[in-house]
């Protein structure tokens, strides 16, 4: 059975390659990996063959792993090194790590995996070969060497690793296959002895560093060791320069001296001159050189220079070259490079470095001026910084981090035509780090006193914090009501709110009534005092002065919007009840007070009943009418004060105010009593209607005289009674009188008040005010003495003399704070 | 070169031994026999069309900086007088002058006036320096 099954998966693989091997797309074939090769320890690559690609668009991924760890990663650089190959940069090159490298091969049909290799750096490390092979044949003592010189492999990247590189050389005659090779060790010169003259040969020389492998060979140079018998080798001059613009030096490079000791004589001549030199100083530069001194060198000259190569052969003439001193000049690089640190007082610290020209050059009289230039780096920085800093020998430096250590290297050049000096030496700089400490101190206090403060903040906060938010937001004001305390209101208390007012014991007790109709009188003027006379030990609430009110418009409108007297009915009937056991409190608790309740009341009448002004609908109190400027009268609603009004027979043109002579009664205090005098009322109104037609409705009774000087009596207006019924239903019916002009001005300060004239008499011994012809009322305002059809009798029980602002606590309320009395309130109290 | 002829120092010795005003004397005859090959030279080049537009406006340049030079040289040294003697003796050197200086190629043309503005800069260092050594000498 298993040979069945492993020759039929035979079968079945043999068929599959063969199906792909037709169509000629199958996975890729594996890859292989030739080489890994670090040039110098610190990167390295790898190159890789691929296999056959399945005739399918082959990728190539290449995967390695470090050591033994488990984690794969992918090649990070597949482009520097050429095709089908990986570079690994610094960052991805470990010298101590061995690399399990595998390249995979992908396409569309399946992959293929190359066998791993592993790759330790040091070991791989194969560096270029060395560069800049040159020959020289030398005969000394009739013994004949060759030198053989080369520069080490260049590197992109130098590092900071000085590379010893270990030397090869090989070398066999031309003609010949087999190579001599001669290790050399670490230096990069080497004398070859035992050559065969007359022949050519070739050389090479390679490299390796450390462990690693040996590089490839350099490129073949070829020599002919001259057998003796020929001239020299024509020399060439390397070049020419002059390190102060003062003197300069020429050096040159022998070629092969064919066997002989050669001499080597530099000759030269001006321009403009025929007479040839010879050098002055082959010595002082050092060997295959020559040294102008000043007394030989001349500027803005052209000189023409050769060097004969000369042995007993024959000699050998260099090319000439041609040089003008000034543009040869190369100075040495600036000396005394110091480096200073400068501390001002409130500035930050910077360093300042400062240099000397070379010495050799003259620049104090100003023959060769000279630029400089820095460079510096972070000491394990990549990149220099060039700073041209010009022709000054300082340069501050204020840009430098604290605690990094800086290199910095100055260089030179004249200021016109010339070359720039090699660099100075690396100088240091290491900025000291206390600077930051003293930053860090003072943020550190910074930071400890604002969290202090913070902290203290929090706790005045935590601790009045509602007086903070108060402070921060203020409380929006309600409406300032004179006499009237919102809070009072709100807390529904009316005892407080008639105490607020100015009324105090409400109601008032029995005894009231003559007082109270003392106190009708109201004044026009605002201090006015209300004097009781009868006060019985309440002076000083009779002395209240309650402030004329000033607004006219609080909420009065609400009130006086007969739309509402539906609402206020319905509110009114829950006002008597209210009325009645506050009265009786009242009257219980606070003898007294009834007096100065009364004066309160009336005092607050003169607030209250001051018409509205800006009501547009008719007033429905059936209050007398004021005069506009008469501080508020009275507007006792009750038509027992219209009884009264009509009763009252001075002259004095009191609108009519309801009295609250009714006051002394108990709940229906008012009204009982203005049952009682009812009948009198009547009569006296009656006599009124009798009377001619300005029928003053005196509020007042009794005591005319001494509150006459109260009054005034030309800003009085009243109301013109109409009739009285005295039917079932007694009323008091006033005319409509036309507002004659009475809008004396007052001398109460603030709104103008208006007062509706009394136009009926409604229900209960309502009366109904008239509104004002200037003002547009629309309600009621013509209504015929047929609607009061109240009939003063009745009602009298519900007669709430409670037009005084006493009474409606609530409908002050409901007024929002209007001074003013909604006699329209009432009307169903009487009911 | 044109200016060949005129004998001046070659070497850092030999122009501070020089006295001063011989020193200027030299520079602004120096200068004075540039000025007309210089501008004979400009008409020359703008009739070259395959220059570049720079160079024949640097070369305008160069003309305009040289006569001023040479003013602003008088006027630092003061010297008015001389200069008239100088004047009258550099123009009669400068025609014979400026006819070599019209046979010269380009090449030598620019060759030498670049050499004699290097001169003309060294001996005005000097001079600066011997006058007024505090700035960067």
């Amino acid at each position: 059975m298993k040979q069945k099954l492993t020759s039929s998966v035979h079968i079945i693989l043999l068929l599959a390659l063969t199906v792909a091997s037709l169509t000629g797309q199958s996975y890729p074939g594996k890859p292989k990996i030739i080489r890994c090769r670090s040039l110098e320890k610190e990167t390295f690559s790898c190159w890789w063959k691929p296999g056959s690609d399945g005739g399918l668009p082959t990728n190539y991924t290449l995967f390695y792993s470090k050591d033994s760890e488990e984690k794969i990663y992918e090649c990070p650089d597949y482009r520097t090194s050429g095709p089908n190959s990986c570079y690994f940069d610094k960052n991805h090159t470990n010298r101590w790590t061995t690399y399990n490298i595998t390249v995979m091969a992908t396409n569309n049909i399946g992959s293929n995996i190359s066998d791993p290799q592993y790759v330790d750096v040091t070991s791989i490390v194969q560096p270029d070969a060395p560069v800049n092979l040159s020959l020289e044949t030398k005969t000394s003592d009739s013994i004949m060497h060759l030198l053989a010189k080369w520069s080490p492999p260049p590197l992109a990247d130098v590092g900071s690793y000085s590379h010893v590189y270990h030397y090869e050389l090989r070398l066999k005659p031309e003609e010949k296959e087999e190579w001599e090779t001669i290790p050399v060790g670490a230096q990069t010169q080497y004398k070859v002895i035992k050559l065969q003259t007359g022949m050519t040969y070739v050389i090479q020389v390679r490299c390796m560093l450390g462990l690693g492998e040996w590089s490839e060979w350099s490129s073949e140079k070829r020599i002919r060791i001259p057998n003796g018998e020929s001239p020299p080798e024509k020399p060439t001059i390397i070049k020419c320069r002059s390190p102060e613009k003062e003197t300069f030096t020429c050096w040159w490079q022998p070629g092969s001296d064919g066997g002989h000791p050669t001499n080597y004589t530099l000759l030269y001549s001006k321009e403009g001159e025929e007479q040839v030199y010879e050098c002055p100083d082959y010595k002082t530069a050092g060997p295959n050189s020559c040294y102008f001194d000043k007394k030989h060198t001349s500027f803005w000259t052209i000189y023409n220079i050769t060097v004969r190569a000369t042995n007993e052969m024959g000699s050998n003439v260099s090319d000439p070259h041609y040089v003008d001193v000034t543009y040869i000049v190369q100075p040495d690089p600036p000396v005394n490079v110091t480096l200073e640190l400068k501390k001002p007082i409130n500035r930050k610290p910077y360093l300042v470095l400062t240099w000397s020209p070379p010495p050799l050059a003259d620049v104090r009289s100003g023959w060769l001026t000279l630029e400089y230039e820095l460079r510096l780096k972070p000491e394990e920085g990549e990149e220099w910084e060039t700073i041209f800093v010009g022709q000054q020998t300082q340069y501050k430096m204020f840009s430098l981090n604290p605690g990094k250590k800086y290199i910095v290297q100055i260089h030179c050049k004249p200021d016109h035509h010339g070359s720039w000096s090699e660099w100075s030496s690396e100088k240091y700089i290491q900025i000291p780090t206390d600077f930051r400490v003293k930053d860090m101190v003072v943020w550190i206090i910074v930071g400890v006193l604002s969290s202090l403060i913070c902290l203290i903040m929090s706790w005045t906060m935590v601790l009045k914090g509602y007086r903070m938010i108060a402070f921060i937001l203020p409380p929006v004001p309600g409406p300032k009501i004179k006499g009237i305390d919102t809070h009072l209101l709100k807390r529904g208390k009316s005892e407080e709110l008639l105490s607020a007012l100015g009324c105090h014991g409400f109601p008032p007790t029995s005894d009231c009534e003559e007082l109270l109709i003392e106190y009708l009188e109201v004044e026009d003027s605002e201090d006015q005092q209300l004097m009781p006379s009868h006060d019985n030990g309440h002076p000083g609430k009779n002395a209240k002065v309650i402030p004329k009110e000033t607004d006219s418009d609080s909420g009065r409108g609400s009130c006086d919007s007969p739309s509402l007297l539906s609402e206020k009915c319905r509110e009114s009937r829950a006002l008597p009840s209210t009325l009645r056991t506050q009265d009786i409190r009242d009257i219980q608790d606070k003898k007294g007070e009834k007096r100065s309740w009364q004066t309160q009341c009336i005092a607050s009448e003169q607030e209250t009943l001051l018409f509205n002004n800006e009501n547009t609908k008719s007033s429905t109190w059936p209050a007398a009418q004021l005069p506009n400027n008469q501080p508020p009268l009275f507007a006792y609603h009750s038509t027992v004060d219209a009884h009264k009004i009509a009763l009252s027979t001075t002259n004095v043109n009191i609108a009519p105010v309801l009295v609250g002579s009714e006051e002394k009664h108990h709940p229906q205090y008012p009204i009982t009593e203005s049952v009682r005098d009812d009948m009198e009322k009547q009569r006296e109104m009656e006599n009124l209607h009798s009377k001619t037609d300005q029928t003053t409705v005196q509020v007042k009774q009794n005591r005319p005289d001494d509150k006459s000087s109260f009054l005034n009596p030309e800003l009085m207006d009243y109301v013109e009674v109409h009739k009285v019924r005295q039917d079932e239903e007694p009323a008091v019916l006033l005319k409509h009188k036309e507002n004659s002009g009475k809008t004396e001005k007052y001398t109460v300060p603030g709104a103008s008040k208006e007062y509706t004239k009394v136009s009926t008499v409604v229900d209960h011994n309502i009366i109904v005010l008239m509104p004002d012809s200037h003002i547009q009322h629309t309600s009621v305002s013509q209504e015929p003495a047929m609607e009061m059809s109240q009939n003063l009798q009745q009602g009298q029980a519900e007669k709430s003399m409670s037009y005084c602002l006493t009474v409606p606590s609530e409908f002050k309320r409901e007024a929002s704070g209007s001074e003013y009395m909604d006699p329209s309130s009432f009307m169903p109290s009487f009911k | 070169c044109h200016t060949a002829g005129m004998p001046t120092p070659n070497g850092k010795e030999y122009a501070q031994k020089i006295p001063r005003e011989e020193l200027t004397h030299l520079i602004l005859k120096l200068l004075q026999a540039w000025k007309e090959p210089l501008s004979h030279f400009n008409q020359h080049i703008e009739h070259h069309q395959e220059l570049p537009d720079d160079s024949l406006s640097k070369a305008k340049q160069i003309s305009n900086m040289v006569l001023e030079l040479k003013t602003g040289v008088e006027k630092s040294m003061g010297i008015i007088s001389n200069s008239l003697n100088g004047m009258a003796s550099s123009e009669a050197t400068g025609l014979s002058i400026s006819n070599e200086a019209n046979m010269m190629s380009d090449s030598d043309f620019i060759h030498c006036f670049r050499r004699d503005s290097n001169k003309v800069q060294s001996y005005l260092k000097i001079l600066k320096c011997r006058i007024m050594p505090e700035n960067s000498c």
